[in-house]
């Protein structure tokens, strides 16, 4: 047995023993918070914004609903040096019928980059680019069908560098299909989501291309009326070109998230996650991939429907 | 010769996958909708269950008899509309699996009712 395949399944048993922890802390904290809550307080979520928003869920909210949605990702933490940078995306979501549901708005972001190995230093803050978000229903959810998948196709453009902050021209499209279900009625809930983002991006006269693709898998439990706590686990892979044409690298992400109603109208959704496997091609051994990913990732987000 | 960029690609290549999925997505609404009429009244539904046939598009009038304003919503039936004191409002739900779909009144959260769809 070669080396890559021990490392292969080394990967493969380190993300199995995970996701099974994680279910195992969600299924007992459940059973506990099951006991002390009358199950009738207990009523329907939209899943959208359950899973902490790394993975998010199939719901497309209801016909006619609008919404103001500030959604800030920062991304923590490079091989050396001090790596802080976050986007927020100020979008407006409407859903104008059963099917479907746009968004489009923004981005505003932050970059705080001092010493990192082959990235300028940068302390900036910039208007810099521009989202869509398309998302029709693929699969109703209903009484005799348990799962739900939407899909959501979001092209994007930016004058800075997502990583390095520096002066560019990028376009992107971020496709995803978002499927989840109800594991217990209104209270324990299970997500997959499929990532695949191809990317151009023009920089000093020149064109080039990459591509990331992910899957992802989260729980996310309804612990008191309106208020759900979960774990999100995402593996992604980075190449060069926008066909997996040469892979540059992998990472395994893996944290909690919490989400809260706050008020009929207001809704807040949080997650964090810490890079916990992860390889860059050719670097032996493997320990992370910090040249493609970050160490640490968060995502913070608000609704305010109107 | 015209040659597109690599962007113009990748745009084109993205709004002829979502018109595809939007045309996909977007419901015939041709078949005449099965109409329902419930009224709410000191807070509560009447009647608090109303049953309806499958696979059939549905319209659903709600009276508002209280003297504060309503907003009859449901994360299944994926509708919501905001109703004033004594007016009346309407909502139009597509095509339903048989079962129960929960609606409730999203200013006054106690006040639920239920759709038994058969």
């Amino acid at each position: 047995m070669s080396l890559q395949t021990i490392d292969t399944a080394m990967r493969s048993l380190t993300i199995g023993l995970v996701t099974a922890a994680v279910a195992a802390v969600a299924m007992a904290t459940g059973s506990v918070a099951a006991r002390a809550q009358d199950a009738g307080e207990f009523h329907e979520l939209e899943t959208k914004y359950i899973f902490g928003n790394f993975t998010v869920g199939s719901s497309i909210d209801e016909e006619g609903e609008k919404a103001f949605e500030p959604e800030t990702e920062a991304d923590f933490g490079k091989r050396g040096g001090k790596y802080g940078v976050s986007e927020t995306e100020l979008e407006f979501e409407y859903t104008p019928t059963q099917f479907m549901q746009v968004a489009f708005g923004p981005t505003v972001s932050y970059y705080n980059i001092h010493g990192v190995p082959g990235l300028d230093d940068l302390n900036a803050v910039a208007v810099n680019g521009f989202e869509a978000e398309f998302r029709p229903i693929i699969v109703d959810r209903g009484p005799s069908m348990p799962f739900a998948i939407t899909a959501s196709i979001e092209p994007e453009y930016h004058s800075r560098d997502e990583t390095s902050g520096a002066q560019v021209a990028n376009f992107g499209v971020e496709n995803k299909l978002e499927a989840d279900t109800e594991l217990i009625k209104n209270r324990l809930f299970l997500a997959f989501n499929a990532l695949y983002e191809p990317e151009t991006t023009r920089d000093l006269g020149m064109w080039t291309k990459e591509s990331t693709w992910g899957v992802s898998s989260a729980l996310a439990y309804q612990i008191i009326p309106k208020v759900v706590v979960g774990a999100d686990l995402w593996y992604l892979q980075h190449y060069d070109g926008l066909a997996f044409n040469n892979f540059t690298g992998d990472a395994v992400y893996l944290g909690p998230t919490f989400y809260w109603q706050i008020a009929p109208k207001i809704l807040m959704s949080a997650a964090w996650q810490t890079q916990i496997a992860g390889r860059e091609a050719g670097i032996v051994p493997a320990n992370l991939d910090l040249a493609d990913f970050s160490r640490q990732r968060a995502r913070l987000l608000f609704e305010f429907e109107f | 010769m015209r040659v597109n960029s690599p962007c113009t690609n990748l745009i084109a290549g993205s709004f002829v996958l979502a018109a595809a999925i939007f045309t996909a997505g977007t419901p015939l609404r041709a078949q005449q909708a099965h109409a329902l009429a419930i009224t709410v009244k000191g807070n509560h539904f009447q009647p608090a269950s109303l049953s309806a046939p499958a696979n059939q598009p549905l319209s659903i009038t709600i009276k508002n008899l209280d003297a504060t304003p309503m907003e009859f919503e449901s994360v299944s039936l994926r509708v919501e509309k905001v109703i004033g004191p004594g007016a009346s409002g309407t909502v139009h739900v597509r095509p339903l699996a048989a079962g129960s779909y929960e609606f409730f009144d999203d200013f006054h959260q106690q006040t639920r009712g239920v759709l038994v769809v058969r």
